[in-house]
């Protein structure tokens, strides 16, 4: 009888994305919207990758709020797991236990790749404003490379106090920028705080630079937060 | 030609999305449901991203293959990959939300049975 | 500078910054995150009050941009009137919600950034004006929700935040699913640009999208029947924590409904069709509910259901000029008393709704309950009260009757179980623990009590009503209880002398036959008042009470309109309630009482929605006017006076009422209170002149007056209690009241009004006399008291000329109006009734001797040797309408003539009865022949029933007045089975019934919860389409 149902339910939602699809025109030319930014970001702001100048300015309101979003997420995935006084450790069997600790390969690996992986996260934060990628991008590189290292180092050396305090600090300046747009430039967020510099060079585009990079600190660092949280 | 690639993707994305409902509908276990809810999560960041397309169009990044002057013309619309960019986060936070709550429960119940989570009703 | 510190974006500033700045300040020193936390929220308020002020008074909208661009490029956020008002909402019950948390929000300083930042993403769901944004903050406030959530450590608590998850990650999928195609077929993300090109969103992409986003916010609202997560959370979570997603997260989404509203202008009619339905179900189900969040949580649903109702229907019928005080008015009389009442439970912390009687002994608790009750049950004085008036009057206007009953119905079922709760939170039990919070926790309920005052006048304002004399029965109430710390007899001279300064000065204006009432009732309200003073003790809240109780009835006659005529009319109701609800043996009577007040109060609701439809007006001047299209108005009014008066079939609530209250109370129920309804019957009663289906409908109305009459009679001779019996002789005696108003003639009227006062000063004595009784003896019993004469003789004279009066023996009042009356019928050629009036007579007098006998005369006790006469302060008021009754059976023409002066503008033009004057009538009306008829006609017919009886009964039993009324009980009582019972408790159980059914789909299992949340999405989507389709 539930699974009549369930088939009738998902055949239904079927139905109507196939009438979604079928009646799907793909637009043949951009948006008014779209062209403005394709011109106004590379010209005005001087960012050559346009998702970047559009979510770090004209949509940094957004931007903020998912930061915000992940700052709740750390924060309440470190309540929900907390541990009370007398609770017996929620996963201990899970990761990490005891006489099993991570293989050689792993180990290695991380030796060598944990770096390159930094880097290549560093790298990417950097670039947000002329190639592909940006804060968020970057970010999750460089969680991903201290998810490695707590596989490989599960008792290591990652400190949580540290990574918290990295996550709340990105989260002020990101504010104060934004606050210092509305002082110095135009509003709330405005990028146009610094020079715009040549264009395609390592240092342009005003603040977005600045703020990607916040941005790929701060998203780093929640995001090991929150794994270190899956942790512990 | 054949099919225009933005229905392919957006074919793929709802059939992601339906099997994310079947996921959610079915399965017993709470990790299974909670894998049929990013499942529904990417097949919808698929559709987001297809109604950008435009045939023929690039990244939207201006470099050496793509001139200030053509960016309005040549590149697809950026605005639903900005989109999907904060979307994809915001997918990613309600996971790890569901899957605390996931480890919560199971401490306290030892079981991951949806089934039984029922204490309160009518 | 200080214009830059106060704008709408550093409420984000705040909220975002102070949220990043907690752990910083956690690493600095430990209080720090609190002191944080607690600046950032009050200037979060305080911001968004002044912006709220400025925009009020400047009257310009501010507009946020942000990114140094303008929209639609970038992001912008708006804050007008609407926004400012939401957010002031929001804010001021999230800083009341954080004190009620403090002790949970100090422990951690994660719930405090959790706190902060979900209080600063329902701001923004409110401003921003782009709808990506919008998904941004709807985010913002699920995580911050489920994070709080996750402060719950009981598995009840965490099984529902999961389901709760569930379902809204699902909702909110699809709002980012519709929000992305509805940017493809509009090409813009921005609200305002997507209103504009609102042609744009056609297709099968964009009307799909456009229905996603619809489901999404619906969803969130928890539409029933696809809301079993929301209730789980409802019932588990921490008090403080459900009042925040039962009033802000529900305010948030709600907002983004309000805002996007113009997007779905075709979909109106599917909006209206959910939020009745969930009104009403929610409410249907909440009957059953015996934990007391998760039926708050119904509440709060059902809440939510009304006003996505009321959003939709005024926006159908284009009465968006209604919508401040409707909308405005359901939302922030829901915000503050659901969130008042949450936390209430979270103070008393007794989950169960029985448990609730450890609440009895506080009276400070019971008080705040009581107010937040009424509030949700949409009585006045609260904005609730204004704002349904207005959403009925609209409905009316436009013809929407069926959403009038839905309205309706579902406020019933609400109030049902609302006070239902507050019942047994007044009903004391033995070896109750005494619930005793610190002063420092009851201050944001104290502040949403307040708050709720308040805006009930703001919203009366806005209703136009709001006025010195509208208000001034509360206010004097609330003066007398401030003063409650008196001694009791002091409270009550002041009570008297209060009503009677104010009372002189709101009736001081007033003509015609509102004057008259005003007069009698004021008149007889304070001499019977004065009564009370025989009682010593303090009586908590008696006297406000009774305050405000007697200057609503003053108010009621001057009243102008019939907005101000319900408004006190629902006063009378909730102060009668509370009044009778103060005896403890009343409990089981007065919800009864209160519901069926309450129906009788939407019947009028419903009624003076169409009159004013019909008359184009609430002027209750109007009335005399009305045209023909009034005869529906003219029926449910005059089922609602029925009901409140009492007539056969609504009479259930009658009986215990009367018996049970106070015995002082009785006789104010009986002889004042009960008159009210008759001045509305007189009121209304003229719509019907101008329709041939009125008069037939006038005509039922005698008869139903008759049978009233018959049947209060019979029951009354089957009482052995004397409030009782004394009841049912009220009950009965209105009926005669009833008919004669339905004659709707001259003459008529003028006996309707004899009759009223006749009855007013009759029952005052009897009820009086019965307290006396009462009180020396102890019992109500009947059987058990006997020749109390000799003890009590000024008592036993004053029921005999009371009852003298009141059975229609002349030469007292009483036969003067059975003779209008019997004059009147015939004259009308009603010759039926007139019999039918005889026989009820008749009647009468069995029961009336039977009460004279068997209190005063036969054998007396021994128990009672020691009785008194009954304390001065129960004699004087009964000598004083002895007096009066002397006056008016002597002097009649002294009420005669202005009576009749006052209902001339009435009759003297339309219904001419036969060219005979006034003083022709009074020509037959010579009392020595009449005397000698109806003595000998009542000769005649005990006679004949003595003549039954030795045949029937008693033929070797030697004749007794006790086997004799043995007899003539059991004779009657087939007559007298409790039919109206039967149906009534049938209703209820019917109703119960149904709502254990409906709740039956809510199994507890996340995922058919899940399921249910898919199914709701495909029919809206499917009534959508096709409405499109259609129109």
């Amino acid at each position: 009888m539930r699974r009549v149902f369930i088939l009738l339910v998902v055949a239904g939602f079927g139905v109507i994305f196939a009438g979604l699809v079928a009646g799907y025109g793909e637009r043949q030319t951009l948006s008014a919207l779209a062209t403005f930014y394709l011109t106004e970001v590379p010209a005005d702001l001087g960012a050559a990758n346009v998702v970047t100048g559009i979510l770090i300015s004209f949509r940094g309101f957004d931007t903020l709020g998912e930061v915000a979003v992940l700052f709740m997420v750390a924060a309440s995935v470190g309540v929900i797991l907390a541990s009370e006084p007398g609770d017996k450790p929620l996963l201990l069997p899970a990761i990490g236990g005891k006489g099993q600790g991570p293989s050689e390969l792993v180990r290695n690996g991380a030796e060598v790749v944990l770096p390159l992986i930094f880097l290549f996260g560093t790298y990417v934060i950097m670039n947000g404003h002329l190639s592909a990628g940006g804060g968020f991008q970057g970010g999750a590189v460089v969680a991903s490379g201290v998810m490695l290292m707590m596989l490989a180092y599960p008792t290591g050396p990652l400190h949580h106090g540290f990574l918290s305090i990295t996550e709340a600090l990105a989260g002020v300046f990101y504010v104060s920028i934004g606050i210092l747009g509305m002082v110095l430039g135009g509003g709330f967020l405005d990028s146009h705080i610094l020079p715009r510099g040549d264009f395609g060079t390592l240092i342009s585009a005003g603040a977005i630079p600045l703020i990607s990079i916040l941005l790929g600190i701060k998203v780093g660092a929640e995001l090991s937060v929150i794994i270190d949280r899956f942790r512990s | 030609m054949g099919v225009p690639i933005s229905q392919i993707l957006l074919t793929t994305g709802f059939l992601l999305v339906l099997i994310g409902f079947w996921g959610i509908l079915k399965h017993r276990n709470i990790l299974r449901i909670i894998i049929g809810f990013s499942l529904i999560d990417t097949g919808m960041h698929i559709v987001l991203v297809a109604t950008g397309y435009i045939t023929g169009g690039t990244a939207p990044i201006i470099d050496e293959a793509l001139g200030i002057k053509e960016a309005a013309t040549r590149t697809v619309d950026p605005i639903p990959s900005a989109l999907v960019v904060t979307a994809i986060v915001i997918g990613f936070s309600v996971t790890a939300i569901m899957l605390s709550f996931a480890i919560r429960l199971h401490a306290t119940r030892k079981t991951l049975s949806i089934d039984a989570l029922t204490e309160s009703r009518w | 500078m200080v214009d830059s510190l106060f704008q709408p974006l550093n409420i984000f500033l705040l909220g975002l910054g102070g949220g990043f700045l907690i752990p910083l300040l956690y690493k600095i020193a430990k209080p720090l995150p609190a002191v944080g936390f607690i600046i950032a929220l009050l200037g979060m308020t305080v911001i968004s009050s002044v912006c709220l002020w400025s925009v009020h008074h400047g009257g310009s909208t501010i507009e946020v941009l942000t990114a140094g661009s303008v929209p639609p490029f970038s992001i912008n956020l708006r804050f007008g009137p609407w926004e400012g008002f939401f957010s002031v909402c929001v804010n001021v019950v999230a800083v009341l919600g954080a004190w009620h948390l403090w002790g949970r929000l100090r422990a951690s300083y994660p719930a405090l950034l959790l706190y902060l930042i979900l209080t600063m993403g329902i701001n923004g769901m409110v401003m921003t004006r782009d709808l990506f944004n919008q998904f941004v903050f709807l985010e913002i406030v699920s995580i911050g929700t489920y994070g709080l959530l996750g402060f719950e450590r009981t598995p009840a608590a965490l099984a529902a935040s999961f389901k709760y998850i569930m379902a809204t990650v699902l909702a909110s999928s699809f709002f980012l699913l519709g929000a992305g195609l509805l940017y493809h077929v509009t090409g813009t993300l921005n609200i305002d640009d997507m209103i504009t090109n609102r042609a744009l969103i056609t297709g099968p992409i964009g009307v799909t999208a456009l229905l996603f986003v619809l489901s999404c916010l619906v969803l969130e609202l928890k539409p029933f029947p696809a809301n079993g997560w929301g209730l789980d959370v409802y019932e588990t979570a921490n008090s403080g924590i459900a009042a925040l997603v039962s009033v802000g997260v529900s305010a948030g989404v709600f907002f983004a409904l309000f805002k996007l509203l113009p997007l779905f202008e075709d979909h109106l009619g599917v909006l209206a069709l959910s939020g009745g339905i969930t009104f009403l179900f929610s409410n249907l189900v909440g009957l059953r509910q015996t934990s007391v969040q998760r039926m708050l949580g119904y509440s709060s649903i059902a809440q939510m259901g009304l006003l996505t109702l009321a959003l939709a229907l005024l926006h159908q019928l284009d009465a968006e000029q209604a919508l401040p005080l409707v909308v405005g008015g359901l939302f922030i009389n829901h915000l503050f008393a659901k969130a008042g009442l949450f936390w209430l439970a979270g103070i008393v912390e007794r989950r169960e709704v029985d448990g609730w009687s450890d609440v009895a002994g506080n009276p400070v608790l019971l008080s705040i309950l009581a107010v937040f009750v009424v509030a949700i049950a949409g009585l006045p004085p609260f904005p609730g009260f204004w704002a349904k008036w207005e959403l009925v009057m609209q409905a009316a206007a436009g013809e929407r009757y069926i959403w009038i009953a839905v309205i309706l119905v579902g406020s019933l079922l609400e109030a049902a179980y609302m006070f239902r709760w507050f019942k047994h939170a007044t009903r004391p039990l033995p070896g109750e623990t005494q619930i005793s919070p610190t002063p420092g926790r009851l201050v944001p309920v104290l502040v949403c009590a307040v708050l709720l005052f308040a805006s009930g006048y703001a919203a009366a304002s806005l209703a136009g009503a709001a006025s010195l004399l509208l208000v001034a029965p509360l206010v004097v109430g609330a003066g007398l209880y401030m003063l409650d710390w008196l001694p009791g007899r002091a409270k009550c001279v002041l009570m008297l002398a209060a009503v009677l300064v104010v009372g002189l000065w709101i009736v001081r204006d007033i003509d015609g036959l509102r004057q008259l009432f005003a007069v009698l009732l004021l008149a007889g309200g304070l001499v019977i008042a004065f009564a009370s003073l025989y009682r010593s003790d303090p009586r908590g809240g008696f006297y406000p009470m009774m305050a405000i109780l007697l200057l609503s009835i003053a108010s009621l006659l001057r009243a102008a309109t019939s907005l101000e005529f319900f408004f006190h009319w629902e006063l009378i109701t909730l102060s009668s309630y509370f009044l009778i609800a103060q005896r403890r043996d009343a409990h089981p009577y007065v919800l009864q009482f209160l519901l069926f007040s309450l129906v009788s109060a939407f019947c009028l609701l419903a009624g003076f929605g169409i009159a004013a439809s019909a008359n184009g007006t609430t002027a209750l001047a109007a009335f005399a006017t009305a045209g023909p299209d009034a005869a529906p108005a003219f029926m449910l009014l005059a089922i609602g006076f029925l009901i409140k008066a009492g007539a056969v079939g609504v009479h259930v609530w009658l009986p215990g009422a009367y018996a049970e209250a106070d015995d002082d109370l009785s006789a104010m129920l009986s002889a004042v209170i009960s008159k009210v309804a008759v001045f509305g019957l007189f009121m209304v009663t003229y719509l019907a002149i101008r329709s041939q289906v009125g008069l037939e409908m006038a005509h039922v109305m005698g008869w139903i007056g008759l049978l009233t009459t018959i049947a209060g009679a019979v029951m009354a001779l089957q009482q052995s209690d004397i409030k009782r019996m004394l009841g049912y002789s009220s009950m009965s005696q209105i009926g005669y009241i009833i008919t004669a108003i339905a004659l709707m003639s001259h003459l008529g009227w003028v006996t309707a009004f004899y009759l009223v006062a006749n009855h007013l000063m009759v029952k005052g004595i009897l009820f009086l006399a019965a307290a006396g009784v009462i009180l020396a003896t102890g019992t109500r019993l009947l059987d058990q008291t006997g020749g109390l004469a000799g003890k009590m003789p000024l008592t036993f004279a004053a029921v005999v000329i009371a009852l003298i009066s009141m059975s229609g023996l002349p030469p007292l009042a009483g036969f003067g109006g059975k003779w209008l009356l019997l004059s009147a019928m015939t004259d009308r050629g009603w010759y039926g009734l007139a019999i039918v009036g005889v026989l009820a007579t008749f009647i009468g007098f069995l029961y009336m001797f039977r009460l004279a006998y068997s209190i005063f005369l036969g054998p007396r006790k021994p128990a009672y040797e020691e009785v008194r006469e009954a304390p001065w302060p129960l004699l004087v008021p009964q000598f004083v309408l002895i007096l009066s009754i002397f006056v008016l059976s002597f002097f009649p023409k002294l009420l005669m003539d202005p009576v009749s002066a006052a209902i001339d503008p009435y009759f003297a033009s339309t219904l001419v009865w036969q060219g005979m004057s006034l003083e022709t009538i009074y020509g037959y009306w010579n009392p020595v022949p009449v005397m000698a008829f109806s003595v000998a006609a009542a000769a005649v017919l005990l006679a004949l029933f003595l003549l039954i009886y030795r045949a029937g009964w008693g033929r070797s039993i030697p004749v007794s007045t006790s086997h004799f009324y043995g007899f003539y009980r059991l004779v009657f009582a087939p007559l007298v089975t409790p039919v109206a019972n039967f149906v009534w408790d049938g209703v209820c159980s019917l109703t119960i019934g149904l709502a254990g059914l409906v709740r039956r789909i809510y199994t507890g299992n996340g995922q058919t919860y899940a399921l249910q949340v898919l199914c709701y999405v495909i029919v809206l989507y499917l009534l959508g389409t096709l409405r499109l389709t259609a129109g």
